[in-house]
Formats: C-alpha cells, structure tokens, sequence
C-alpha cells in the first residue's frame, strides 16, 4: 500500500504588521491637518507653561497703577489691567495654572477610575453592582454641579477645584475601562493565563491592562481639555484660584467682566487663551480616537 | 413595557437614593464651617446661640435621623427654609424652577435649529470646505467657554449696537416681548454650547445611513436628493440624535448656573451659585438633589422615546 507522502514543511505564520500606537498617531497627525493643528497647539501650551518665567515679559504680579487700563501696545501686547499688570504676562502664568490642573485633576480622576474600572470588570459580581451604582448615582449629579457642591464644602482653592474636577471624572473614567476590561477578559489568552496559573495582579496588568490604555489615553486627553474648562468656570464664579494668582477664569471674571466695556482686551485674551487649550485638547482627543480606535474612525 | 418601565424605575430607585446620601453626606461636612460664617457675619455670636440654631436646624439630631427627616422633607415636597435668607425653599423653587425651564427650552430649540441643518449638510457634503466648517462650528462650540462667550456677547451687544438685556426679570405672561428681549442671547450662548455635539453625532449618524442599502435603493429610484435625505435618511439617522439630547440635560443644566449668573437671571442656577456662595446648606442640598432626580426621570423619558422611534429596539 502505498501511503502518499509528501514534504510538511514546516508552518509558518504570515507575518503580521503590527502597527504601533506612535506610529498610528504619526499617520493620522500627517494625514490630518487639524491633528498636526492640536499636537502644536499642545506643545505651545505646555512649552508656554513650562517656561512661563522665561518667556513672560513682566512679573505677574506687579502692579503699575500710572499705566492702568492701557490698550494693547508695543510694550503691553496685552495691555494692562485695572491695576497696571501685564495681562500677557498673567495669561502666561495662568497656563500654568490650567496645565497643574489638568494634570493633577486628570491624573488623580483616570488613575482612580482605571483601578475602579480594572476591579470592577475583573471581578464582576456583587462588588461590581455596588460600585457601579455608586458611580450611577454621582453621574446623575452634572459635573460642574458636583464640584461647586463639592468646593462650597471645602474651601474655594485651586487644589479644591482640582480635587473635585477629579472626582468628577472618576465614574465616566471607571465605566470606560470596565467596558474594556469585560472585552478584553474575553480573549483566550486570558483563559490560558487563568488556565497556566496566572495570579490575578499578573493577568491584570500583563494581559488585561494593554487592552485598556488606548480609551484610557483618549478619554484623558478629552476630560484634559474640560478639567481646564471646570476650572476656569469654578474660578469664574469665585470658587477656584483665588486673587491675586493669575488664573484665566478669575481673569475674565475679576477684571475682565468689569472693565468690559473700557477695556475689552481684559477679557479677550484669558478667553482666547481657555478656548485654545480646550481647543487643543479636544481636537488632540479626536486624533487619538482616529488613530487608535478602528470602529470610531470609520465614522470620520 | 409596563414590565420595563416598573423594572427601570425600580433601578433608578437606588441610584437616586445614593445620589441623596452623597449629596446630604458632603453636606454634612459643612454645616459647623456654615453655621460659622453664618453667625460670624452677624457680628459676636455666642455658644448659647449656636446651640439653638443647631437645634432649630435638627443638626443637634444624630445623622441617620437628620437624614430621613430630609428625605421625607423631600418626598413631602416642602424641603425646609433657607438659613440665608429664611424664605421657605419650596418658595424660591416656585420662582426660579420656571426661569430654569424657559431658559433651558429656548436653549434647546436653538441648539436644535442651528445643529441638525449644519450637521446634515457637513455630512452630504463629506471633505467639503462646508464640511470643514461645520466641523470647526462644532468643536469650537465645545470648547469656547460659556461665561466667555456671555460676557462677549452682552459687551458687544452695548458697544456696537447700543443695546442691554432689560434688566429685572419679566415672566413671560406679564409681558412676552420684553422677556423674550431677556432670555434670547442666554439661550444662543447655551444653545450654541448645546448644538456643538449634536451637530457631531448628527453627521456621524447620517454620513452612516447615507451608506446603507435602503438608501442606494432610493438614490437608485430615482428620488429627489432633498426627499432621499430628509425623508429615507435623516428619520432613522435622528434615532441616536435623540439620545445625546437627552444625555444633554446635564449640560444645560450645568451651563444654566453660569449662564443665569452672567445675564442675571434669577433661575435655578443662579439659586445655587448664591447659596453655595452663602453656605445656605439646605439650598444646595436640596437644589442639587433636584437636579439628580429631574436627570434621573430625563433619562429614563429618554430610553422609552428611544424605543418607541425605533421599533426594532424591544423593551426586554
């Protein structure tokens, strides 16, 4: 009998183009223009803060009584407020401000809702139910309500503010990482790192936890943007920074809101300044969202 | 349904109730800090009258009593007086809940009227420079701040057209044309802050059935492009529009507090900034307890009409 043989050669698998997440960014920020507008516009922000006490022309702070109310001129870009302060070098200084709040309030608000979020979608079960109902009943409070509810019980600060921004974002930020811990638990190599016996803080974070950071990275840069936007509200109605820091929502409200109809460039360049950080961060969010989530990019 | 309507309201039961324990539990933290300042402003104030204060607030009571008290309170509708200003909240509630509605309403006309057409248009019209426009329209919409845009708004209101919002509120009923005068650059400012992301889903919705099959077989029947849009497309593309309009709520309600404050209108809102302000702990508690409950019922409104323009979608 004669037995047909023939050559096994040995399986190769096709190679497989992974496409790193950089990478993906790149090409979507090129093919973009309103990607490469953001990631710049970013940068500014950041560089600008960053280096608020090289590049600001005058100290924040210091008043000029004889030049006040001044209109924009060669010596005051920005002209000068009620009390001679250069109103750029307090823009300046103010996007420092705005930047440590992002930071901190984004940092602290996705940092807690990724643990919540990984716990919840992990373990499942009663611990699940709870705490998401927990996370229910404080996004049935709108968020700008909870944190001047939350700032009038702790005192009006910068930190406070902060503090409750990041509270804000905590349920949203949870039910987002759950959602993509549920999927991701799905995988089989989760069931073959449970199987090999895996501990669960392993399986979390070597195996669960990738699968999470691409809409933990989107989300954080959109709530970036609206953290800037909460704070300079909150310091608009006299419950965030406080006087006499430069802060572009107590800007608009102290000086800028009173002196409108004088002094119009008050209250133009702290709001220009909001509107391009926020716009910033929006657009960048959306980039994000073009370049490492396939089923929004469709949608264009 | 009546099944998924009884189930739904059985789930929104214990969401409301956790939102009012950490609404009355941050409140909670303040009251001594309240009562505090409260007295501090009087001018020197000693314990004795503390004391009573505390006892004519039932903060002398232990927590879970004060609690249920409040809940109750609630329920029965007559949420107690303000310590600021001892008018009965219920009072005050009467007065600005209206003002809230009526800001809120026009807003979302407005936001409705400028977002849809916009939308539809950037969406047939794909990569277009109207597109792009449309697009910018949209995210600035997000990030221009509200109380940036009021206070732009009512400066160049004076300065180019000599022209201020009537000051001292009017309901509509005492006098329609005045009040409208009052209410229709705060609803722009809120509307145009509202239509931003319906505009967004709008066109990602529509650019979405614009491909589907149903809509290839009209394009192939010869169809006018407006009857082809309008009537095959833009029906089922409106179903998700209805769900961020709902889920809108927050933000117009969140965008009313600043937006009263700037146009002085003396609504919700304004209600709550004013006693967070004054530490007029029975206000906030109550106020942001409303809102929760008016978000709540929102949402549950929402899912129900969601279901009822879609028949494909089954209440389970």
């Amino acid at each position: 009998m004669a037995i047909a043989t023939a050559r096994v050669s040995a399986f190769e698998e096709p190679p497989v183009r992974t496409v790193r997440r950089g990478a993906a960014l790149w090409a979507v920020i090129r093919r973009k223009p309103l990607g490469l507008t953001s990631a710049a516009v970013l940068v500014l922000f950041v560089l600008t803060a960053v280096f608020a006490d090289v590049l600001a022309p005058y100290d924040p702070l210091a008043t000029q009584p004889e030049i006040r109310l001044s209109p924009p001129s060669q010596s005051h870009l920005f002209g000068t407020d009620d009390i001679g302060r250069d109103v750029l070098s307090r823009v300046v200084h103010g996007s420092r401000i705005s930047l440590w709040v992002g930071l901190l309030a984004v940092g602290i608000g996705t940092g807690a809702g990724m643990i919540i979020g990984l716990l919840c979608g992990y373990c499942e079960g009663r611990l699940d139910l709870l705490v998401q109902r927990l996370m229910d009943a404080i996004q049935a409070i709108p968020g700008l309500i909870l944190a001047l509810a939350i700032v009038s019980v702790l005192k009006p600060s910068t930190t406070n503010a902060m503090l409750a921004i990041a509270i804000v974002i905590i349920p949203g930020n949870s039910r987002i990482v759950r959602g993509a811990v549920l999927s991701a638990k799905q995988n089989r190599y989760v069931e073959a790192a449970q199987a090999i016996g895996c501990r669960h803080p392993r399986i979390i974070t070597s195996h669960i936890l990738p699968n999470v950071t691409a809409p933990i990275l989107i989300i954080a840069s959109i709530w970036f943007g609206n953290a800037i936007l909460i704070e300079a509200t909150l310091s608009f109605l006299g419950l965030g920074t406080q006087p006499p820091t430069p802060s572009w929502g107590l800007m608009l409200s102290s000086t800028g809101r009173a002196f409108m109809e004088q002094a119009p460039w008050l209250a133009i360049f702290p709001g220009l300044a909001i509107s391009l950080a926020v716009l910033g961060f929006n657009l960048f969010g959306d980039t994000l969202r073009d370049a490492w989530d396939p089923k929004l990019r469709r949608q264009g | 349904m009546y099944k998924y309507v009884i189930r739904r309201l059985l789930f929104a039961l214990p969401v409301l109730l956790l939102s009012s324990l950490i609404v009355f539990g941050l409140m909670r933290v303040m009251p001594g800090d309240a009562l505090v300042a409260l007295m501090g402003e009087s001018g020197n104030v000693g314990q004795r009258e503390l004391a009573k204060l505390r006892t004519d607030l039932g903060l002398d009571r232990p927590y879970h009593e004060q609690y249920l008290i409040w809940v109750w309170q609630m329920v029965s509708l007559n949420p107690g007086d303000s310590i600021f200003t001892n008018e009965p909240i219920a009072v005050a509630l009467k007065k600005s809940i209206p003002v809230t509605l009526e800001l809120a309403t026009l807003a979302m006309v407005l936001g409705l009227v400028i977002a849809i057409p916009i939308g539809v248009l950037s969406a047939t019209r794909q990569d277009t420079p109207s597109d792009y426009v449309g697009r910018v329209v949209a995210v600035s919409g997000l990030s221009l701040p509200d109380f940036w845009l009021g206070t732009l708004v009512i400066t160049f209101a004076a300065i180019w057209f000599h022209w201020i919002p009537p000051i001292g509120y009017v309901s509509f009923w005492e006098s329609p044309w005045r009040n409208l005068q009052q209410f229709l650059l705060p609803a722009a400012v809120l509307g145009f802050r509202l239509s931003a992301a319906t505009m967004r889903m709008t066109r990602s919705t529509v650019l979405e059935v614009l491909r589907e099959d149903y809509v290839r077989t009209a394009w192939a029947k010869g169809l006018e492009r407006r009857i082809v849009v309008y009537k095959h497309a833009l029906k089922n593309a409106l179903i998700p529009v209805v769900t961020i309009v709902g889920g809108q709520m927050a933000t117009l309600l969140a965008g009313a507090v600043v937006v009263e404050t700037i146009f002085a209108l003396p609504g919700m809102g304004r209600l709550t900034v004013e006693a967070i302000l004054f530490r007029d702990y029975p206000v906030v508690q109550t106020n942001v307890m409303l809102v929760a409950a008016t978000l709540v019922t929102l949402n549950l409104l929402v899912d129900l009409t969601y279901a009822w323009l879609d028949p494909r979608i089954r209440y389970r």
